[in-house]
């Protein structure tokens, strides 16, 4: 192969000396790469944004609360509602060695909290220490409660992050300070910051944490609770405990063991693997579209090359009869096509890098939301590599053809 | 002797086999001025073609400059193509999106000359044929004569020890054939390059220093011409 600037400059002049043809050609390419990567980045983005919701909840973890039975089971009716109840916290963790955590939480929805004279509406959440294990607070000041809390039913609360920045709208450290939510003074031990979207019982943002002895007594509970969440030790799937925690919970509250809806459990492993086979999904057919168009492109330039050997024949056949070897015709036809991709395959990183950071910016300009859709440097990299793989491959055909012509076609073609 | 062709035997099979050359003997010296006289079908284009490389033959012996040239790859054709021989073509075959300078400049970049080089020395060339004016025009800007011109170049930039030409004249008026021929001539003389027109006209033959006349793949009377008496037409100018 001989390389110096008219090898370049011979490229470029019959790329351009067929204007049109090479731009509609490129356009296969430009557009293929172009969907390829705004589509990684999309789905990207899409991911983060997605998996943000789910955000420091328990991945290998149930939530189960009672509903009305839809069976009737040994005299009783149909139609019956149950609760359940602090026996069962221990009636579960007894039966079911492979729970790691069992938890209840009772709820009062629609409590007016006020600091000063801020106030806003919050949910109270009663929980135990262990409830952190289910949903991670994600702690800015102070702590989350601890078990001292629950033994002395101390009248303090875990504030989310809502809360906070409306009862103390000038910021700082709110510990140590009384707010009053309901009817009662609770003194602020934490601030909770988490940003999951994710929550039992209502966003953690607009939640007072309660210590749980202390709420059963104030909001008369009495031994029901609203709901248990349990999650698993590690490398036990939720999934295969749910029928044992469903069998337990119906002997003991006298529903039909096989009465599905009497009890409704949301698996979050269930969930997560599910959104993980949804985003497989979602990565396989952004690959399948994206290499599809890619290809289609390049089967274009392949295509459109051809057409270019047999038009120029006769200049490649006098190529050969003045000294040109079938090597130095092959880099010629290969470099083109080369030439081609790689110009037009530049052109779609490029717009596909600015369309992406234009969908950036806009994602992140909305309320509450923030993903990267960029795709990293070395994506980029790695897809001009790939557009030289395929040019090669593009010119391969063509250029073999060029290099079956004998110099004689020159002369006999006239 | 520079050309030896020893019983040189041609077949083309397509369908039918068609045997054009039956046993060519022929020996060109180092500065002669020949010509390849014959109907069309008579196996001249073939004889030029194995004399260029650009085809092979089935049994014989050639030998160029005693190197025998049998069995090449297309490699080692295309280094003797570009370093032993010159082509001009019936049809000039300049590359039409190529300058006349850039034409010239060809041959020598596959010998891998450098650019300002091939430049400088293809510009001596195209100013030798009187054509320097016209080095920055395209193929299509210039006249029949001109463009032969360019060709003529492009065959004598690399010193070729032997110019192939096909019908040189085949594509211009009796005019510029005369010039043409006058120039091969001169070229002949001058720089004592061999040189090898391919032609059914008497004429263009009659300004060569030897006739060989081939007729159904055999080599028929060699003439000797360098009073250039052969053709009563040819005596004064082409006919055409």
């Amino acid at each position: 192969m001989r390389f110096d600037l008219d090898s370049y400059r011979e490229i470029a002049d019959s790329l351009v000396r067929n204007k049109s043809r090479s731009l509609l050609t490129g356009f296969g390419v430009f557009w293929g790469i172009f969907m390829l990567l705004f589509l990684i980045g999309g789905g990207q983005g899409l991911k983060q944004l997605v998996t943000r919701e789910f955000d420091g909840f328990a991945t290998n973890a149930a939530i189960m609360f009672p509903s009305q039975t839809t069976k009737p089971w040994q005299g009783y009716k149909q139609g019956r509602y149950w609760n359940l109840n602090y026996t069962d916290i221990d009636r579960l963790k007894q039966m079911v060695p492979d729970l790691e955590t069992v938890t209840p939480v009772v709820s009062s929805w629609g409590q007016t909290a006020v600091y000063g004279t801020n106030s806003i509406t919050s949910n109270v959440k009663c929980v135990f220490a262990d409830y952190a294990k289910i949903e991670e607070p994600s702690i800015r000041y102070g702590r989350y409660l601890n078990d001292a809390d629950i033994a002395q039913e101390r009248k303090v609360c875990v504030i989310g992050r809502r809360i906070y920045e409306s009862l103390f709208p000038a910021g700082g450290d709110p510990c140590g300070s009384y707010i009053k939510v309901g009817a009662v003074y609770y003194q602020v031990v934490g601030v909770d910051f988490s940003s999951g979207n994710m929550s039992v019982q209502g966003s953690a943002d607009e939640a007072v944490v309660i210590p749980l002895s202390l709420g059963r007594k104030i909001y008369h509970r009495g031994n029901n609770i609203d709901l248990l969440c349990v999650t698993g030790r590690s490398g036990i799937r939720m999934s295969s405990l749910e029928n044992r925690m469903q069998q337990i919970l119906a002997r003991s509250h006298n529903f039909d063991p096989t009465d599905k809806q009497a009890v409704f459990i949301i698996n979050t492993e269930q969930m997560f693997s599910l959104m993980d086979n949804l985003f497989t999904g979602l990565n396989f057919l952004i690959w399948l579209v994206g290499l599809g168009t890619i290809l289609a492109g390049i089967i274009g330039v392949s295509n459109i090359m051809m057409v270019t050997v047999r038009e120029r024949t006769i200049e490649i056949g006098i190529r050969r009869a003045i000294g040109a070897t079938p090597r130095d015709i092959l880099s010629q036809i290969i470099l083109e096509s080369i030439a081609l991709t790689l110009a037009a395959g530049s052109l779609g990183i490029i717009f596909a890098v600015q369309m992406l950071r234009l969908t950036q910016t806009i994602v992140n300009n909305l309320p509450d939301m923030s993903a990267t859709f960029q795709i990293s440097f070395w994506t980029a990299v790695a897809a001009a590599a790939l557009l030289t793989v395929l040019g090669v491959i593009a010119g391969l055909a063509p250029a073999s053809r060029a290099m079956n012509i004998k110099p004689v076609d020159a002369m006999r073609d006239e | 002797m520079l050309i030896e062709l020893k019983d040189i035997n041609k077949t083309y099979n397509n369908g039918q086999p068609l045997h054009v050359l039956k046993g060519i003997n022929l020996n060109i010296d180092s500065g002669e001025f020949v010509s390849i006289m014959g109907a069309s079908g008579s196996g001249k284009s073939t004889l030029l073609n194995i004399l260029g490389i650009l085809d092979n033959y089935d049994t014989g012996e050639y030998y160029i400059d005693g190197r025998l040239i049998k069995g090449l790859t297309e490699k080692q054709a295309a280094a003797y193509r570009n370093s032993m021989i010159g082509f001009i073509f019936q049809s000039f075959n300049l590359i039409g999106f190529k300058t006349a300078v850039e034409n010239v400049e060809l041959p020598l970049f596959y010998q891998g000359v450098n650019r300002h080089k091939r430049h400088e020395l293809a510009m001596q060339y195209l100013d030798r044929l009187g054509l320097a004016d016209w080095a920055r025009h395209y193929p299509n800007e210039m006249s029949g004569g001109q463009k032969q011109r360019v060709a003529i170049a492009r065959a004598l930039i690399t010193s070729p020890k032997i110019i192939l030409a096909d019908e040189p004249t085949g594509a211009l008026d009796s005019k510029t054939s005369e010039e043409v021929m006058q120039l091969l001539g001169q070229l002949n003389r001058e720089d004592n390059v061999t040189i090898i027109v391919v032609t059914h006209e008497s004429g263009v033959a009659n300004c060569t220093d030897k006739i060989v006349h081939i007729k159904d793949g055999v080599i028929g009377k060699i003439e000797d011409n360098r009073q250039h008496r052969s053709s009563i037409f040819g005596t004064d100018t082409i006919m055409k």
